[in-house]
C-alpha cells in the first residue's frame, strides 16, 4: 500500500515527496523554485518567466538538454520539454547547482548567484545563457 | 569572505531564497498543518520551516534494537567512562578554595587578552551549542526503540543515553565558567542566546528513527571532534595553553562518543544493510544540519550564519570538514563494498559513496567566488565587529 504526501511551502521551500511502501520509504526531496503542483499537474504555474523577452536559439536549447540529461541521468526515455522543471526530474538543490556549473563550462560564461537561483527549466537556462553569451560578443 | 552557496552544509538545510528570513517565516504561514502566525514579528527566533514528519521507521523494526541489547551492553556502554574516572570543570578552573584563587583568575583573563575576539565568537557559539544540551538529550530520547521510557529505564540504549548526556554535560558547564571568568565577552547576551536557543529546539529530521538518529549522531560527534580540536590548535597559538588542553580534553569525550554512535550503525549495516543505506542517503539528501542553526541572540537575525562564517574563515569548522566527515564514515561503514542491495539501495550508495566529492567540487566554486562582505557587529562580543 502506497501513500504519497506532498506538501508545499510556497516560493523557495523545500518540498518532499515520499512514497511509502510497505517497508521502505523512498524519500525524494527536491529543492523546489516554484508555486504549484509538482508531476502531479492540477494548479497552473503561477510564476511567470521573468526571461520571456528573448527567445532562446534552438542549439542552445539542445545543448542545456543535454546537460540537464546527463547531470540527472535520464533514461532516453524521458521526455524533456523546455518547461520541464528540473526539479520535477528529480533534481535537488545539488543537483540545481551542478546544472548550472556544467552550463557555466559548456558555455565559458559566469552565472550570477542571484540569477542561478532563477534557472528551474531548461527554457530559463537557455534564455539566460543566450542574454550572457550575447554579453560577452 | 562569506561563502554565499546555498548548498552550504552548516546553513539551515538551505534552498534558493532561504537567506530572507522574513520569508522563511512567511513561507511557514503557508503551512497546511500548524497554524503560525502569518506576519513576522521583528526581532523573534528563527523556527524550523520544513514539515515536521514523525515515527518514519515501521514498527516492526524497533524489534532489533530489543534484540540488540546485550550486544550493546558489551559493545556501546563500555565506551562510557565510570564517573570515578572522569575530569571535571574544577580540574581547569581556577580553585575558589584556595588562597591563590585571584591569581589564577588573574593568569587566565592575562591569557586571554592575547585572544583575538573572531576566536571568541567561535568558542562562545561553541559553548552555546554544548549548552543547549537539553534539546540534544530529549533529541536522542525521540527516537523509537531506544528511547529511555521513564527517564530511569535500565536498557541498555536508556542507560548510554543518559550517561551520555551527563559527560556532555561537563563540556558546556567548562566552558561557561571559563568564558565567563574571561571577561572577555557579554555573558548576559550569551545567556540570553542560550535561554532562546533551548527554547527553540531543533529538529534534525530525524523522525523518530533510530537508523537517521544514530547516522546524526555519529556525523555531529564527528564534527564537534574536528571543531573542539581545532579551537584547541588555535588556543594553544595564541598562547593560552590551559584553553588549548580544554578544548582538547572536550575533542577527547568527543572522540569517545564518535567511536561509539559509529558502532552502533555499523552494526545496523550488518543487519540491515538495505534500510542502513537507504537511511544515510536520505539524512545526507537532507543535510546534516548544525544544532544550533536556530540560535538567536535578540539583536542578530542572522546569527548562526555569521557565527558558521566566522567558523568557516578562520578554519575551525568548514565545508570541507562536511565533505571529509561524509568520506570518513562511508570509509568506515564501507559504503561501497556493500551487496545484496534493493534497486534503490543501490542507487543510494552511488549517491553517498559520490558525494564527498561533489561537495568539495561546489565548494571550491563558492571559494573561487566568494565576496567581500562588510564587517558585522556581535553582540557576544559587546557588540564590536568582526569579518565574516
Amino acid at each position: 500500500m502506497a501513500s504519497i504526501s506532498a506538501t508545499f511551502v510556497g516560493f523557495g521551500a523545500s518540498v518532499n515527496l515520499s512514497v511509502r511502501t510497505d517497508n521502505q520509504i523512498i524519500g525524494k526531496s527536491s529543492s523546489l523554485v516554484s508555486f504549484g503542483l509538482p508531476r502531479t499537474g492540477g494548479f497552473p504555474s503561477i510564476r511567470t518567466s521573468r526571461l520571456q523577452i528573448c527567445a532562446a536559439k534552438p542549439e542552445t536549447l539542445e545543448k542545456v538538454s543535454a546537460i540537464v540529461r546527463k547531470q540527472l541521468a535520464l533514461t532516453p526515455e524521458t521526455e524533456l520539454t523546455p518547461q520541464t522543471k528540473f526539479t520535477e526530474l528529480g533534481a535537488d538543490s545539488l543537483d540545481t547547482v551542478e546544472i548550472v556549473m556544467g552550463l557555466e563550462e559548456e558555455f565559458d560564461i559566469s552565472v550570477e548567484e542571484e540569477n542561478s537561483e532563477i534557472i528551474t527549466t531548461i527554457q530559463e537556462a537557455a534564455d539566460l545563457i543566450d542574454k550572457l553569451v550575447e554579453k560577452k560578443a | 569572505m562569506a561563502l554565499k552557496i546555498s548548498f552550504l552544509p552548516y546553513k539551515i538545510p538551505s534552498f534558493p531564497g532561504s537567506q530572507d528570513r522574513s520569508h522563511r517565516v512567511s513561507m511557514a504561514s503557508t503551512l497546511r498543518s500548524p497554524p503560525t502566525e502569518n506576519i513576522k514579528k521583528p526581532f523573534t527566533p528563527p523556527r524550523e520551516v520544513h514539515v515536521q514528519v514523525t515515527h518514519s521507521m515501521p514498527p516492526e523494526k524497533r524489534e532489533i534494537f530489543d534484540s540488540l541489547h546485550n550486544w550493546a551492553e558489551e559493545n556501546i556502554l563500555i565506551h562510557l567512562k565510570p564517573v570515578e574516572k572522569c575530569w571535571q570543570p574544577t580540574d581547569f578552573l581556577p580553585d575558589p578554595a584556595s588562597d591563590g584563587f585571584h591569581d589564577q583568575v588573574e593568569e587566565l583573563r592575562e591569557r586571554c587578552r592575547e585572544i583575538p575576539d573572531e576566536y571568541f565568537v567561535v568558542l562562545v557559539g561553541d559553548m552555546i551549542t554544548e549548552e543547549a544540551l537539553p534539546t540534544y538529550q530529549t533529541m536522542i530520547n525521540t527516537l523509537d526503540g531506544v528511547r529511555d521510557e521513564t527517564g530511569a529505564s535500565l536498557t541498555p540504549w536508556a542507560i548510554w543515553n543518559r550517561a551520555w548526556t551527563a559527560e556532555e554535560n561537563r563540556h558546556g558547564d567548562l566552558l561557561n565558567k571559563y568564558l565567563y571568568l574571561s571577561g572577555r565577552v557579554d555573558m548576559r547576551q550569551i545567556e540570553k542566546t542560550i535561554q532562546y536557543l533551548i527554547g527553540s529546539g531543533m529538529d534534525p529530521r530525524t523522525e523518530n528513527n533510530p537508523y537517521l538518529g544514530f547516522i546524526y549522531t555519529s556525523f555531529q560527534e564527528r564534527a564537534t571532534f574536528v571543531s573542539h580540536g581545532n579551537t584547541a590548535r588555535h588556543a594553544k597559538t595564541h598562547g593560552d595553553s590551559k584553553l588549548a588542553q580544554i578544548c582538547g580534553t572536550i575533542a577527547a569525550d568527543e572522540k569517545r562518543h564518535e567511536t561509539a554512535y559509529t558502532k552502533i550503525v555499523e552494526k545496523l549495516f550488518e543487519t540491515d544493510p538495505d534500510g542502513t543505506v537507504l537511511s544515510l542517503a536520505d539524512m545526507m539528501r537532507k543535510k546534516i544540519s548544525m544544532p544550533a542553526h536556530l540560535m538567536y541572540d535578540g539583536v542578530d537575525d542572522n546569527l548562526f550564519e555569521h557565527f558558521s562564517a566566522v567558523a568557516q574563515r578562520l578554519g575551525v569548522y568548514t565545508a570541507k570538514d562536511y565533505a571529509d566527515i561524509l568520506e570518513f564514515l562511508v570509509g568506515r561503514w564501507e559504503v561501497e563494498k556493500l551487496t545484496g542491495l534493493s534497486g534503490e539501495g543501490n542507487k543510494a550508495q552511488d549517491y553517498v559513496c559520490g558525494l564527498p566529492a561533489r561537495i568539495r567540487r561546489l565548494e571550491e566554486r563558492a571559494h573561487a567566488r566568494a565576496k567581500e562582505v562588510a564587517p558585522v557587529p556581535c553582540s557576544w562580543i559587546f557588540g564590536r565587529e568582526i569579518k565574516i
